[in-house]
């Protein structure tokens, strides 16, 4: 029984803590793991090994890079990690010879490296670290893994041992620096304190507080020197910082933001005491299983803090994905699912998803248009469209110049990734730059999960007829085609922009000037309403016109009192006169009972949330970001 | 057994180790030239430079017979032998050599047409230096400058703004420039953090803030006297927008511009052209250090000075034009400016002139309109006979323009430059891909006529292929730079002198 037991305490705890992980990086946060391989970026050239190369943990950047690309599918890279963990934590148990009732601890670090996956919010974005979710784990596994005392196992005698064990400490540094960086450090330090606290200081000896103090020392020098002198020819950081390298900052310009830092230090430190465990002498089992719930349960609590849980901000990267993926009724359906204010870029994700199911000028009113800023972790970002998703949105207006330019911009600052070079194969085979679309599908092939999407590609770059009816190329084709040349810029508002672009384009094509009818609904701007009123008149002379702009008109003309439009000739849905009339009789009613604007709007929103009339007296003050 | 195992592996090893593949014993042979990447069928090269690796597209192996020497490499690519490579240039110099290529697919080999690589009699200046980045508009979060020895693959960093800063809004490197292809006097730019102007000057480096009160900005593009411690520079007030359709991206403006001189012994600035309705650009001296050639472009603001939305709306009028100035070293005085190509007529745009060793020839970019034409996809890189032409009404000499077709593509090419001895130009091209801007290599021989060009280099043929970051703004140069990274990095810690007058 007392055997069973004593087994039972990392049996319970490994399925506590696979469990744990399960729920929070799969159930909670599948989509930003896909999300995060997706901005990830490996491929099987030596150019990518090579740029890995030139840093400090350049192994652990080109296997991290790699291994991330899994998280395609979110449940293999789940899986993936969660062994890798495991694996970790044996390697932990079995070098530190950790008792079973205690071992829980050695999840303590692992634990941290959860946290820093899922505590990430919007600095998924502009995160440059396209190893990042793999990377630490990857390198406590071999930090771990070169702190085991292999030398013991040698078939020499103990003072040989002794030599190996000391000279391993600045060979493992200087040997694993450039590959596992900062973790190559952690086991050199390791090893230094398994020698000093279990081999030396124990015999209290002279000649043993000698070897310790020369340890010591030897440690010290290996953490100052390795460092400063494997990087001091290189240019690719600064000199004067080589200490700092593999410390993961959360720095944006002046800001920086410590408490996304904290999981990693707890990582690294918390092995540190790891060779100590086994030497709690407390053998009863109720303390430490007491202990044992208490760790779970900070664990869970820390997690459950930590973890980024926004709606918006989840609902953001699936309404993404949906409209890379052409899946226009997904996006409508995640659009019509939200609860509360969305974010631009929702507005933007789902107006795409309309346009593309000719519902832009019919149906855009029935969504929420309420709208607020992304919610961040913390101050020191304040995420855009344009370093979120800004090319993708310019895209699927036909903008691909501008998307291009953006992309570009974004790959400067924050790296390539697989979503950027799809967006940039795109636009690029739209623009007819054929020999570019050549060059990111052969990178793409180069990847592990993007090849199918490459072959794809490839099949219309062979026949370009293929972009007129493939879906992803269709709309931003035609819009392309329909939209008009200009030279300007967008100071970043990728929102304003498309919107003060389209109001004013004039076109024939009838799907493309309803593009335009939209924006300039949506931008409120009278002349270019009326003048896109004119036109879609002009090429749909027997059709009525879509609901919300015939409530615009009405709105226009009856309650703006627009001077000098003429309405009869335009025919109206009855329906939409009747709740026009409506509309403006209760805003009477609610104004003589002396309610202010904002309580007639929360009054009139059940009846009339999903008209244009609602969104232009409610909605005032939308600020783009 | 031991016998066998021993033979077999010493066999394994020294098939490993061999560098020369043997040719197929049976293939079919094509009556077709073979396709191969970079391009380098009948294009001419210096006997100095590195390996022309290639790759053929679509096979599973490549064997290329030299002069009767085989070479192969990792699947479809042809990595040749340095040693072996440059013995067979220097046998070859003023003749061909001729390049059989085998490729094999489904197990099946084949054999194409041979091909030629010319080998002039003169070298290259053995270096090169470039700013690396990615084909960016406004960011420069990594500007990496660099410096490549061509006769093998070596590759070294002049300075990288990541040792300054790692943050969006990062540091600019930019203009590196040398005095007469030399590494003793040289400069290249920073901008915005620990801006100034890394000048080297006799070995000496120093840090200059070159702007003052009456510049109309920071120095920016430069040349130097061939001889004396004088850098011509242009100033400018420089713009940038973007098309929403047209493939060529952006349009980059001056608004206005100068051009200066400054004395890099005497820390002092003069200046050379500041005509107001004259946008001057791209100083670049004649070797003789006699004359000061650059373009212009005539403007005149129609409501208010340096107006922005008005030059957005006319961009296409700002066209420029080839002058050059005499220069008095004695006095340090200029003279007159002379029209020596009328781009504008012709509705062109020229810019960035270098002039040949022996003062015949000015290299320049020519596009539609404006300066920055590697966005330009019509840009071409033309060269202009000063010896040849007539007499024009107004008294002015036309000179004529060489037949440069075989250098150019459809897509853009701009900055070109000779070498030192003027037999080669220098120049980068957007022909690869139309994006990433790549450096090209022509031979311009004692006739005046301009060869196949050839694109650098690379020891593995895919890098280019798969680089996505542009080699932007080469330079020739006669040895590599001495200055270290570190050093430069020091430098631009400290505060930029001032200028002195």
């Amino acid at each position: 029984m007392r055997r069973a037991v004593h087994f039972a305490f990392p049996i319970l705890f490994i399925v506590f803590f696979v469990l744990l992980a399960w729920y929070f990086l799969y159930m909670r946060n599948a989509d930003t793991m896909y999300f995060l391989q997706d901005r990830g970026w490996w491929n099987s050239t030596a150019l990518f090994w090579n740029d890995c190369m030139r840093f400090p943990g350049g192994f652990l950047s080109w296997a991290g890079a790699y291994l991330t690309q899994f998280f395609y599918y979110p449940a293999i890279g789940c899986v993936m990690l969660i062994a890798l963990w495991l694996a970790t934590f044996g390697v932990a148990k079995w070098s530190f010879k950790v008792p079973n009732e205690w071992s829980f601890l050695l999840f303590i670090p692992m634990a941290a490296l959860l946290c820093s996956i899922i505590q990430l919010g919007y600095w998924v974005y502009i995160l440059k670290d396209v190893d990042y979710v793999f990377y630490h784990s990857l390198g406590l596994f071999f930090a771990f893994i070169l702190s085991l005392p292999f030398w013991q196992y040698l078939p020499v005698n103990e003072k040989v041992q002794k030599w190996i064990a000391f000279a391993w400490v600045p060979l493992v540094a200087a040997l694993f620096y450039y590959p596992l960086g900062v973790y190559a450090l952690l086991a050199a330090t390791l090893v230094s304190v398994r020698r000093l606290f279990f081999t030396l200081l124990p015999y209290g000896q002279a000649q043993a507080e000698h070897s310790s103090l020369f340890t010591l020392l030897v440690l010290a020098l290996t953490l100052w020197l390795v460092p400063l002198l494997e990087t001091s020819g290189t240019t690719v950081m600064r000199p004067d910082q080589p200490w700092l390298y593999g410390f993961r900052k959360f720095e944006l310009d002046d800001l920086r933001d410590y408490s996304l830092e904290i999981p990693f230090y707890i990582a690294l430190v918390t092995p540190l005491f790891f060779p100590f465990i086994k030497k709690i002498k407390l053998k009863k089992s109720l303390l430490s299983l007491g202990v044992m719930v208490i760790v779970a349960g900070l664990m869970y609590f820390c997690l459950s803090s930590r973890d980024f849980a926004d709606y918006n901000f989840h609902a953001e990267m699936r309404m993404q994905r949906g409209v890379e993926e052409c899946r226009w009724n997904d996006v409508l359906r995640e659009a019509g699912m939200v609860k509360g204010p969305v974010t631009r870029e929702m507005v933007m994700f789902r107006d795409i998803a309309l346009i593309n199911t000719g519902k832009f000028c019919s149906s855009r009113y029935a969504y929420n248009n309420e709208s607020v800023q992304p919610v961040t972790v913390s101050d020191s970002i304040h995420i855009r469209i344009c370093d979120q998703a800004g090319d993708l949105i310019y895209y699927n207006f036909g903008e691909t110049i501008f998307a291009i330019r953006r992309a570009i911009e974004r790959c400067m600052h924050y790296g390539y990734s697989y979503y950027t070079m799809r967006v940039l194969t795109q636009c690029a085979l739209i623009n007819g730059e054929l020999d570019n679309a050549h060059k990111y599908l052969r990178i793409l092939s180069r990847s592990t999960f993007q090849k199918k999407w490459a072959e794809q590609m490839k099949r219309i770059l062979d026949d370009e007829r293929l972009l007129l009816t493939d879906e992803h190329f269709r709309m931003p084709l035609k819009l392309y085609n329909e939209g008009s040349e200009l030279v300007g810029t967008d100071d970043k508002y990728v929102e304003l922009t498309i919107m003060k672009k389209w109001m004013y384009n004039i076109t024939n094509d009838p799907v493309a000037q309803e593009v335009a009818l939209g924006c300039a609904m949506i931008m409120r701007d009278k002349n270019c309403f009326w003048a896109q009123v004119q036109q879609h008149y002009n090429i749909n002379p027997e059709t009525l016109f879509p609901i919300h702009v015939q409530e615009a008109m009405l709105f226009g003309v009856y309650e703006l009192g627009m001077e000098g439009v003429n309405l009869s000739f335009v025919k109206f849905d009855q329906r939409v006169v009747d709740r026009f009339n409506a509309f403006r009789e209760r805003m009477k009613q609610y104004a003589s009972q002396g309610m202010n604007e904002k309580e007639i709007g929360r009054a009139l929103r059940p009846e009339f949330g999903d008209t244009y009339m609602w969104d232009y007296c409610v909605l005032r003050e939308v600020q783009t970001n | 057994m031991k016998k066998a195992v021993v033979c077999c592996l010493l066999f394994v090893v020294c098939f490993a180790c061999s560098k020369h593949p043997s040719l197929p014993s049976s293939f079919t042979q094509s009556d077709s030239e073979p396709s191969i990447w970079p391009d380098y069928a009948g294009v001419t090269v210096p006997p100095n430079i590195a390996p022309l690796n290639f790759l053929v597209d679509s096979v599973d192996d490549v064997v290329a017979e030299i002069e009767g020497q085989t070479f192969g490499g990792k699947k479809n690519k042809v990595q040749i032998d340095e040693n072996e490579w440059h013995e067979m240039l220097a046998s070859a110099k003023g003749k061909s050599l001729s390049v059989t290529v085998y490729t094999k697919k489904d197990g099946k080999w084949q054999a194409y047409k041979p091909f030629k690589i010319h080998v002039a009699e003169e070298d290259i200046d053995p270096y090169v230096s470039y700013r690396v980045l990615p084909p960016t508009f406004v960011g420069f979060d990594e500007l990496i400058l660099k410096q490549r020895n061509l006769t093998n693959f070596d590759e070294t960093t002049i300075y990288n703004n990541h040792q300054i800063t790692e943050g969006v809004e990062g540091q600019c490197i930019n203009c590196h420039s040398y005095q007469n292809y030399g590494t003793d006097n040289m400069m290249f730019h920073m901008r915005l953090q620990n801006a100034g102007t890394m000048i080297v000057s006799d070995g000496e480096l120093i840090f200059v803030n070159l702007k003052n009160d009456s510049m109309i900005s920071a120095a920016a593009y430069n040349n130097w006297h061939p001889f004396l411690p004088i850098i011509a520079f242009s100033t400018d007030h420089t713009m940038q927008s973007f098309h929403t359709r047209q493939i060529t991206k952006v349009e980059v403006m001056e608004s206005a511009s100068d051009i200066i001189i400054y004395d890099v012994k005497k820390n002092r600035v003069q200046t050379v052209l500041n005509d107001s309705l004259e946008f001057e650009l791209f100083p670049s001296w004649s070797p003789d250090g006699k004359w000061l050639y650059y373009c212009s472009a005539h403007h005149e603001y129609k409501k208010k000075y340096e107006d922005t939305d008005e030059l957005l709306n006319e961009y296409k009028s700002l066209q420029y034009n080839l002058y050059r100035l005499s220069f008095d070293a004695e006095t340090m005085t200029f003279g007159e400016p002379e029209l020596i190509y009328d781009a504008a007529s012709k509705n062109r745009s020229a810019v960035q002139p270098r002039v040949s060793g022996d003062g015949r020839y000015v290299l320049f970019a020519e596009g539609p309109w404006g300066l920055f034409h590697i966005w330009h996809t019509s840009a071409d890189i033309q060269i202009l006979d000063l010896e040849t032409g007539e007499a024009t009404l107004d008294g002015r000499r036309e000179s004529q323009l060489v037949d440069s077709k075989a250098m150019n593509s459809p897509l853009p090419e701009s900055y070109p430059s000779f070498s030192s001895n003027s037999r080669w130009i220098l120049f980068e091209s957007r022909r690869d891909d139309g994006n990433y801007t790549r450096t090209y290599f022509a031979y311009f021989d004692k006739q005046g006529r301009v060869h196949k060009p050839f694109e650098v280099p690379a020891k593995d043929p895919e890098f280019f292929r798969v680089f996505l970051r542009s080699w932007s703004r080469p330079e020739l140069m006669k040895e590599p730079v001495h200055i270290t990274p570190r050093q430069f990095y020091e430098k631009a810690l400290t505060e930029p002198i001032k200028l002195s007058n």
